[in-house]
């Protein structure tokens, strides 16, 4: 259904390309900043402005700002509303009922799903040609990464204490990386729990953080203080900055090489 | 009634060897618990370089993550399967525990604060010592509510007061943190867990714990006595007040430092005394040191069995407890009903 929806707005804006885009969530901000004619965007959700998390911070700062109320929205009056799939979800019911056109952005699991969702984007809001510029772009960066020539065993733990596995994004970027996936390779499917027991015992020569590092405290990150870490030979840690891999946009490429050259000195490779 | 009583007193085994029983089951379940794990481990070669001192990788996860767990395990069911016993003794009420005073719910909270206000970073112990800190306000909170003779009924009340309280403490900690994944990691702590613990946390809970089991232990007769009623008790020779206070603050300290480092472990405390109260002739204060190892067992099983069963994410120790619990709970009261 959303994606039905998703459709049938992409495929009118041909004719007529919106000039009043909202978008209310953190990913579609990104893509609509950097795709959209800045006159075309109305609103971006005040996460944008956030330059930990978002890689559109400086574009954001001269945009006003909504905290996905549907009551901001409507003001606005837009013609065009992106929203996430999982994010203010009452708020999206209601301006559904309200009559508005809604682009409703899922999250990708590969890069394929980035590119479908860049294209998606750039379909609806009029600027096919920038969208395609987005994807070579995104596919040089990849294209340009020096892999390690071994590829070491790695395991990514994200802020809530999760590790990604098979089906995730992060995932593929680890891929594109050229390094193995620790979770992947023990069968966990998207994102779960790993005992530190199996992260000792496999061999993990690369352990890939988010960065910023313990800002707001957390028990996910906590884990990082057991000894064993610190009594394994031979670990090394990558931070990645969070606005180069909380959401699938272009960004996800400069993640993959940063990983690959961290790999690369875990191997004795040089940077 | 009585006759039935006297039955089972007849066919109880005798305490010494009752005693000897447990403690074998207790170490029994701490070796299969070190020898339980997620990525095979050469038990023996890492024990020899243990011993020998060699740093080789099967030693480090024997030593820092096999041997704590199974640790922590014996200690956190000791702690709670005593300071359910004590609880149930004092208050002589079937249904009391350390989650019914109100100590295990502050003890989160203290927990809680530490951690999400940036504490717990600064130094290593702080988390535990805010789980204690949360059991010993708690404590003095529910002294003061409940001092002077008060019935066990107040003392009841007093601890739900004070564990609807710290929950809502809790719950607007979580609200105010600046970490968005705050509530998600405060839930699945609150089910209580022994994954990947180290070896700083047995060292760091296990002083309070010895105070706080020394602190109950030493009720014993008392408790016995009291069975015979307040006054009598009183009659005896046995301070009511200091009993009380004793035991409330031994449980304080037992159970507050186990729910600082593995969260909230339900049912066990209410559980295990109810089992093996037949077993020791009904006697309170013998129930304490023969619930304390019943409490080790259950919780290092439920450990072993959620280990087993290869679910991921890992099930959490309190809802496999909470699962065996439960039920046992219901048809306690259901009993309860029908004799009432």
């Amino acid at each position: 259904m959303a994606l039905l929806l998703g459709l049938v707005v992409a495929a009118t804006p041909a004719l007529a390309r919106p000039h009043r885009i909202v978008s209310l969530n953190l990913c579609a901000d990104a893509l609509v900043l950097r795709l959209a004619d800045r006159a075309d965007v109305r609103s971006v959700s005040w996460l944008a402005r956030d330059p930990e998390n978002s890689v559109v911070a400086a574009e954001a700062a001269s945009v006003p700002v909504n905290h996905a109320l549907a009551e901001e929205v409507a003001a606005l009056q837009p013609d065009l509303v992106v929203v996430g799939a999982f994010t203010a979800r009452s708020t999206v019911a209601l301006l559904r009922r309200l009559g508005m056109p809604i682009l409703e952005l899922r999250v990708p699991q590969d890069l394929d799903g980035v590119r479908a969702q860049i294209r998606q984007v750039a379909a609806a809001i009029g600027q096919t040609e920038r969208g395609e510029a987005m994807i070579a772009a995104m596919d040089d960066r990849l294209a340009a990464i020096r892999r390690p020539a071994s590829p070491p065993l790695a395991v990514v733990l994200r802020p809530n204490g999760f590790t990604a596995g098979r089906g995730s994004l992060v995932d593929e970027i680890l891929r594109q990386a050229g390094i193995r996936n620790l979770a992947a390779e023990q069968g966990l499917e998207n994102f779960g729990e790993i005992p530190l027991e199996r992260v000792a015992l496999s061999g993990v020569r690369l352990l890939i953080l988010n960065q910023p590092e313990n800002r707001a405290p957390s028990l996910g990150e906590a884990v990082l203080d057991h000894p064993i870490l610190a009594a394994l030979p031979d670990l090394h840690m990558v931070r990645v900055p969070a606005r180069l891999w909380t959401c699938g946009g272009p960004e996800v490429a400069d993640a993959a090489a940063l990983i690959a050259a961290a790999a690369r000195q875990a191997e004795g490779e040089g940077p | 009634m009585t006759a039935e009583t006297t039955d089972r007193r007849a066919s109880a085994p005798s305490y010494p060897l009752l005693l000897a029983g447990l403690a074998v089951a207790a170490l029994a379940c701490l070796a299969g618990s070190v020898a339980t794990g997620y990525a095979p481990l050469d038990l023996k070669a890492a024990t020899g370089d243990l011993l020998a001192g060699r740093q080789s990788l099967p030693a480090l996860v024997l030593l820092e993550l096999r041997l704590p767990r199974a640790l922590l395990g014996l200690l956190v069911g000791f702690s709670l399967g005593l300071g359910g016993a004590a609880m149930q003794g004092l208050l002589r009420n079937p249904l009391a525990e350390p989650g019914v005073i109100g100590v295990s719910a502050a003890a989160a909270l203290g927990a809680v604060l530490v951690f999400y206000t940036g504490l717990a970073g600064s130094f290593a112990l702080a988390l535990p010592l805010g789980g204690i800190a949360g059991a010993v306000l708690a404590t003095l909170m529910l002294l003061a509510l409940a001092r002077r003779g008060a019935g066990t009924m107040t003392v009841i009340l007093a601890g739900v007061a004070i564990s609807s309280a710290a929950g809502a403490l809790t719950a607007l900690a979580l609200n105010l943190s600046p970490n968005p994944y705050a509530a998600l990691e405060i839930v699945f702590w609150l089910m209580g867990s022994l994954a990947d613990r180290s070896l700083d946390h047995v060292w760091l809970v296990l002083p309070p714990m010895a105070v706080g089991w020394a602190l109950i232990l030493a009720g014993a007769r008392a408790l016995d006595a009291l069975t015979l009623g307040e006054d009598t008790a009183a009659s005896l020779g046995f301070d009511l007040g200091r009993l009380r206070l004793q035991l409330i603050a031994g449980t304080a300290l037992a159970v507050g430092s186990a729910v600082a480092v593995t969260g909230a472990i339900g049912f066990v405390g209410l559980v295990v005394p109810h089992l093996l109260r037949p077993l020791v002739g009904h006697r309170p204060g013998r129930l304490l040191l023969v619930s304390g190892l019943g409490g080790a067992v259950l919780v290092l099983l439920a450990d072993i069995g959620l280990r087993l069963v290869r679910v991921q994410p890992e099930l959490k120790l309190g809802v496999v407890t909470a699962v065996i619990g439960a039920p046992f709970l219901f048809s306690l009261i259901w009993r309860l009903r029908r004799s009432a």
